[in-house]
């Protein structure tokens, strides 16, 4: 499910407020932010690591964090929804790295960009629109751009190792992930 | 970097770009952090959030991805466990007689503990009923944009026939032209095993398919899913699902479940 991201003040602040709870130990909150966001979480971690059970162990490592950090969570930094899922990359790209199959999955990098994202079918709690929206601000990325940002982002790579896996100079590179996630924020500023 | 900025650079729009992207360097990433939660810059950490938020909804394109049920159950045990537990009871400091204070500890231990579980209780089925309230709404703003599609003008019905052993299955595409969506509905088309995947192909007048979707269907083998169709796409002669392997390939390579002409 994917509630903040709506656009819905009341949902936002609904989020908070289960931060707030679990912060004070309510177990009952982290059950319903789980239930909120496990998928989308999961999504994410499974798409960096790459396998269903580092994925899963990842992601119960993601919700443990979240309960035990939520007193230090601020939402003038950001919606809930974007800390979690900040806990969850971070947890995810550290996972990667430690298994070392950031060569293996570097080399899927130009087959996955030709599959474009199949959205939610086995899941109908996602927003369906909010899936489109961001898509479309993806696929309108110049496709060098979108390469670089998707390394990085996904991929756990520096800026230095995609200008060396991708063969071009440093500058080039930081200029078109600056390029794309200027570009991301413009079409997606309603979002924000 | 050690100072707080007082106005947003080029410089510095660069590094907060690289710092949201993760693709710092490690050491950079510790500088930069340093330089975040030390020297509290406020114009970098404005720019850093707001570009983690932009870069974080990259999560909404992925495919979607349901983990064991067991992972809920080991994060809430765990969270549990880490709960501080209820102090030992001491032994009455007052003159009372033991067994006054033994009952009135047992039915004042009773009446928490009732009251704790029916507190409980309702904050479970309020969670629930929370959930379901969400659910609810993010269901109606999706039946509200598929009922506004198709009854918008200028939408073109295509319809997909089974094929081979799933010629009980049959799909609908409701094919916004203008907006260039599809809605695609599809029945009766039994799921796949893990290892496979369903995938929707954009079959043009000339040249190679291009893959629309993949996807899988649920228990009843029902599926929606909503496309964008590309700007490269412009003449199509038929839409087309094949059974592939998990995740799909860029060129069709199994079977036939479904195919429509345009």
């Amino acid at each position: 499910m994917t509630i903040a991201i709506s656009g819905d003040d009341r949902a936002e602040q609904d989020d908070i407020d289960l931060i707030l709870r679990m912060a004070s130990k309510d177990a009952t909150a982290l059950d319903v932010l789980y239930r909120r966001y496990h998928r989308l979480a999961f999504a994410l971690v499974f798409r960096i690591v790459g396998n269903r059970e580092d994925a899963e162990e990842v992601l119960a490592d993601v919700f443990l964090q979240a309960w035990q950090q939520a007193s230090r969570y601020d939402p003038v930094r950001g919606k809930p929804v974007t800390w979690l899922l900040t806990i969850a990359r971070t947890r995810a790209i550290d996972r990667l790295r430690s298994s070392s199959r950031q060569q293996a999955r570097t080399a899927g990098f130009e087959e996955k960009r030709e599959n474009k994202p199949s959205g939610s079918e086995h899941d109908p709690l996602f927003v369906i629109e909010t899936q489109s929206v961001v898509r479309e601000a993806l696929q309108t990325l110049p496709e060098q751009q979108r390469i670089a940002v998707e390394m990085a982002y996904f991929g756990g790579m520096s800026h230095t190792e995609i200008a060396a896996a991708l063969d071009q100079p440093l500058g080039t590179i930081k200029d078109r992930i600056r390029s794309g996630i200027m570009h991301l924020r413009k079409r997606l500023r309603t979002y924000l | 970097m050690n100072m707080r900025h007082t106005e947003l650079t080029d410089e510095l729009q660069q590094s907060a770009s690289l710092f949201a992207a993760g693709a710092m360097t490690a050491s950079e990433r510790q500088e930069y952090q340093r330089h975040l939660e030390e020297d509290g810059c406020a114009v970098c950490r404005e720019e850093v959030n707001e570009l983690q938020s932009a870069i974080s909804l990259l999560a909404y394109t992925l495919p979607s991805a349901t983990p064991s049920p067991d992972v809920k159950t080991r994060v809430l045990a765990e969270a549990r466990k880490s709960l501080p537990q209820p102090a030992a009871k001491r032994p009455s400091a007052f003159g009372w007689p033991l067994w006054a204070a033994a009952s009135l500890a047992t039915i004042s231990m009773g009446a928490t503990f009732y009251l704790v579980r029916v507190n409980t209780e309702l904050e479970r089925q309020k969670a629930e009923l929370n959930d379901r309230i969400a659910q609810l709404e993010i269901r109606l703003v999706q039946q509200q944009n598929s009922i506004a599609m198709l009854t918008s003008a200028g939408v073109r019905v295509v319809d997909l026939a089974g094929q081979g052993p799933n010629a009980q299955a049959s799909a609908r595409i409701f094919w916004d032209q203008q907006r260039r969506r599809w809605l695609f509905y599809v029945h009766g088309l039994p799921a796949v095993p893990a290892d496979k995947s369903y995938q929707l192909w954009f079959v043009p007048a000339a040249g190679n398919p291009s893959s629309a979707s993949v996807f899988n269907t649920d228990a009843n083998g029902s599926a929606v899913i909503e496309i964008t169709v590309p700007d490269a796409i412009t003449s199509l002669k038929a839409a087309a699902v094949t059974t592939e392997p998990a995740g799909g390939l860029p060129q069709p390579s199994g079977a036939f479940a479904l195919l429509g002409a345009m």
